[in-house]
């Protein structure tokens, strides 16, 4: 409760000081309220919080919260540069993001129906406004308004499939429900198209298979600012509420969806990795490896008890910032792909954040893609052996991906042109490469 | 423990040296390991074990008088890699000097790791430098040989990462000693799917017959001091994961499942890798063929798995890098020198480079398996431990005698005899020489006294098994 607080004040007045004309004081307010959020979750357990009485409001865990606000941390960092020059969005950037981060911590790890659904519009609805920001571009417009669309759609199918299953087992409160399906329930018609529904949902807000195909277009609409953002953020909470109301929930009818949740691994993994292939924009390229990823992280369901989500998300979120930045550091008006030639060696350290960057998301080790994917696998092989094969396979094309793009990046420029980062986008890229490089101390 | 991190600590530190120091400080870096593992291996009892712990969960060491040996030969390996290269280009460029040196790292750590997860983190980390240097220094025209050496070999390891969780998970062990112990046998078809993992990735790497088809290309394309580390010592890591890991620990069902159809494999490979050598124009693409031809065998002895091929094996094993490097190393003196490769374009070397023309047929002849050479002692003991298992295959191993007496004699009779096209042909400088002589009294070291790395290697390879 105390993080949400915080990052609600810091973010209103991160949103009036955009008026003030000065952008710096709009980053620093936002990364104290960032910084101050994370810290508030880690303290939360060790000293009486006048909230306390609302702790059981926010049953999210301290860890999952820290690495929430890590993540913004990074994205508003390193999309600073983006708004330092647009004084009418400073303040609305900055703002939005922390409001919406509220909201992916209010509904990461629910207890609550109700709240989860209210946690997830409160992530929703700012990234609609984040996505359109832009007002002057008529592809961030249309990424807007695709977004909304889709996304209040899949809201609706959410609502829907919590009112089914309110109908059938009469609570929103999740143990209610579950000690309710637990004695036979889950087989009724209500309780399994409830969960399905549920499902849907879930896939869209992650972007998995089938219900990815506004991915592409909002990724290549959104400013690289705000993709960091929505790229990382919304994956990792919606991933982690799916798992939480799934482990929770549907424990008993595990046998009913494990196989169609293994259908859509397999389905994700293989279509992001083959359409990222071809790609010439590199934010569709994104786009589709978030696909690919959104399928991955779906491997925490194969292992309810004992899902090792933490390690993927966090290398899959700083593997994309580090990319984002480095790309828009050279490409933020174009966007193509041909731009990235060479780009390695126009500064020491996007050549090496790029290189861990790629390689952790090909998941070669000692990056934290690797231990990310191997702790996932860890819990998963047991349960579903067969898909655990097949997305090996499916890893194997994802590495061509990334690898046809580390080749263009490393590419010899004839004449080498140095570019200039600016401080934050440094520190950014210097996180990232420590944090890849580090993981081998988490597992 | 210095031993495993100081090529690490060295590679850090080359991204800051200034460039004309670049080549001194890869020497003295390697030179140092090297120096640093002979004055430890003085002080190490053959019997005992080195433990090792950074406080990792998953990674840790212990070095046994195998893992000293292969940590001298890669030790050795760099160090000649250098002094061959020491007046070219590559070697001038710091980047070269901190992934060669990175990939030593790994390298150690696959020799020396204690747990299953560590030897496939570093067994993949080797993979990351090799990759950057074959793409920077390499003549890949388009990326897509080097894509497919790297997909091949994380295909590979992919098959492996699965088998190393599956084996986790099935006996609930990691370290090496625990997994020697554990029941694999108890598992059934299990552990003959959880070799076989495995053995998908060493055959990519060694490589045996039908997943050889990146290594001409990739040989060819390389850089000779990328050809060289490749062949000289990253693919031994494969035939070392063998010997250490996977056949003792599947020492049962799944060995005996997997025995003929990797002597079968290796016995093409020698063959088939013996005939396509002797039809090759370019000297680089037959070395490469000739390596397949020569892994072949020892991968096929070593699924024999009994304690005195095995230590005959690891005799072959750094015959095949004395062999691999001087052979490539020839070769990359002919194209630096003349600018190309192909035999039709070669003749008469030996008038105008005496002195190249003589340790080039040293080499020749220690890559033959002359008596009085190590590869003579290797050969003839995997052979006759082949013709034991069966008459059959003793006979298709050994026409590796003859077939590549063919291709071997060839590749230097072309090249080195016959009118001389040639006016001038810069003959061996000091460092190239230098590594010749060495290579050349190793193995005749070697040929001579072979029981002094036997005995040394015996007291690990003799573990008492389940």
């Amino acid at each position: 409760m105390d993080s949400i607080i915080i990052l609600f004040i810091t973010g209103l007045i991160g949103l009036f000081a955009g008026m003030s004309k000065k952008p710096v004081a709009s980053l620093l307010i936002a990364s104290f309220g960032l910084i101050g959020a994370g810290f508030a979750a880690y303290y939360r357990g060790s000293y009486t919080s006048p909230f306390s009485s609302y702790a059981a409001f926010v049953p999210t865990q301290g860890i999952v919260i820290i690495l929430l606000c890590a993540v913004t941390l990074l994205a508003v960092l390193g999309g600073f540069k983006r708004y330092k020059n647009d004084d009418e969005h400073t303040g609305d950037y900055f703002g939005l993001i922390l409001f919406s981060l509220c909201g992916a911590i209010l509904m990461a790890q629910p207890n609550d129906l109700m709240l989860f659904f209210i946690g997830l519009e409160i992530l929703s609805i700012p990234i609609y406004v984040l996505v359109g920001i832009d007002k002057g571009s008529s592809t961030s417009a249309e990424a807007a308004v695709k977004y909304f669309f889709t996304g209040s759609f899949a809201s609706a199918i959410i609502l829907f499939g919590i009112a089914l299953l309110y109908g059938a087992t009469g609570s929103f409160q999740l143990i209610e429900i579950q000690s309710n399906l637990a004695i036979g329930i889950w087989q009724s018609p209500m309780a399994m198209i409830g969960s399905l529904f549920l499902l849907a949902g879930f896939t869209f807000k992650i972007g998995a298979v089938p219900f990815h195909f506004w991915g592409p277009d909002v990724y290549d609409g959104a400013s690289n600012a705000v993709l960091m953002y929505m790229s990382t953020v919304v994956k990792i909470a919606g991933v982690y509420a799916l798992v939480n109301v799934f482990g929770q929930v549907f424990r008993d009818s595990y046998f009913f969806w494990i196989d169609l949740v293994s259908l859509l691994i397999v389905i994700s993994m293989f279509y992001g990795y083959i359409t990222a292939w071809k790609q010439t924009s590199f934010r569709r390229l994104i786009a589709y490896s978030s696909i690919a990823n959104a399928g991955l992280m779906l491997f925490a369901l194969a292992d309810i008890h004992n899902s090792n989500l933490f390690l993927f998300v966090a290398a899959y979120a700083l593997a994309t910032i580090a990319l984002v930045v480095c790309n828009q550091a050279i490409n933020d008006d174009s966007d193509h792909l041909a731009n990235w030639e060479g780009i390695a060696w126009k500064h020491p350290l996007i050549g090496i954040a790029l290189v861990l960057a790629l390689f952790s998301l090909a998941g070669i080790p000692p990056l934290a893609g690797f231990f990310g994917k191997f702790s996932l696998l860890w819990s998963a092989v047991p349960h579903v052996p067969y898909t655990a094969i097949l997305a090996l396979i499916a890893s194997v094309i994802g590495a061509f991906v990334y690898l046809r793009l580390l080749l263009l990046a490393l590419k010899k420029p004839s004449v080498s042109i140095r570019i200039q980062l600016s401080a934050e986008q440094m520190l950014v890229l210097a996180l990232t490469s420590v944090a890849s490089i580090g993981a081998i101390y988490f597992i | 423990m210095a031993l495993i991190l100081l090529p690490l600590v060295f590679s850090l530190m080359a991204w800051f040296v200034p460039s004309a120091f670049t080549r001194l400080f890869g020497l003295f870096a390697t030179g140092v390991a090297l120096v640093w593992s002979v004055v430890a291996v003085c002080y190490f009892q053959p019997e005992e074990q080195i433990l090792i712990d950074f406080g990792l969960r998953f990674v840790r060491f212990s070095i046994d008088s195998l893992g000293f040996t292969m940590i001298l030969l890669t030790n050795a390996v760099f160090l000649l890699v250098y002094l061959s290269n020491f007046t070219g280009k590559i070697v001038n460029d710091r980047k070269f000097t901190a992934l060669a040196l990175l990939m030593q790292f790994g390298l150690l750590g696959v020799f020396t790791t204690n747990t299953i997860l560590g030897f496939y983190i570093f067994w993949e980390l080797t993979l990351l430098p090799i990759f950057l240097i074959l793409y920077w220094f390499g003549s890949f025209d388009k990326p897509r040989a080097l894509l497919q050496f790297f997909l091949y070999t994380l295909l590979g390891s992919l098959a492996m990462l699965l088998a190393v969780i599956g084996l986790m998970h099935a006996t609930n062990q990691q370290t090496y000693e625990a997994l020697l112990v554990a029941d694999i046998n108890a598992l059934g078809n299990t552990s003959i799917w959880l070799m076989g993992g495995f053995l998908l990735a060493f055959a990519v790497k060694i490589p045996l017959f039908p997943f050889h088809t990146w290594q001409a290309e990739t040989y060819t394309k390389a850089p000779v001091a990328g050809t060289m580390l490749l062949s000289a010592i990253m693919l031994k890591m494969a035939l070392f994961g063998l010997l250490k890991w996977v056949l003792p620990i599947f020492d049962g069902v799944a060995t005996d499942f997997w025995r003929w159809p990797i002597i079968t494999l290796g016995l093409i490979g020698v063959v088939y890798g013996a005939i396509v050598a002797i039809r090759q124009s370019d000297i680089k693409t037959l070395f490469a063929y000739a390596s397949l031809s020569h892994l072949g065998l020892i991968a096929a002895a070593l699924m024999l798995h009994d304690d005195n091929t095995n230590q005959i094996a690891v005799v072959q094993i750094v015959n095949h890098s004395i062999v691999s490097i001087g052979l490539f190393l020839a070769a990359g003196i002919i194209e630096q020198r003349l600018g190309t490769r192909q035999m039709s374009e070669l003749s008469g070397i030996a008038k105008v480079a005496p002195r190249f023309a003589f340790w080039f047929g040293v080499l020749t002849f220690i890559s033959l398996s002359v008596p009085f050479t190590a590869g003579f002692i290797g050969e003839f003991f995997l052979i006759k431990a082949l013709f034991n298992a069966h008459a059959v295959t003793g006979f298709i191993a050994s026409t590796t005698l003859v077939l590549g007496a063919v291709y071997t004699l060839r590749a230097y009779q072309v090249p080195m005899f016959g009118p001389s096209k040639f006016a001038s042909f810069q003959d061996l400088n000091w460092s190239e020489w230098l590594v010749f002589a060495i290579l050349s009294v190793a193995a005749i070291y070697l040929g001579l006294a072979p029981q002094c790395l036997t005995d040394f290697v015996a007291h690990s390879l003799t573990q008492p098994t389940h």
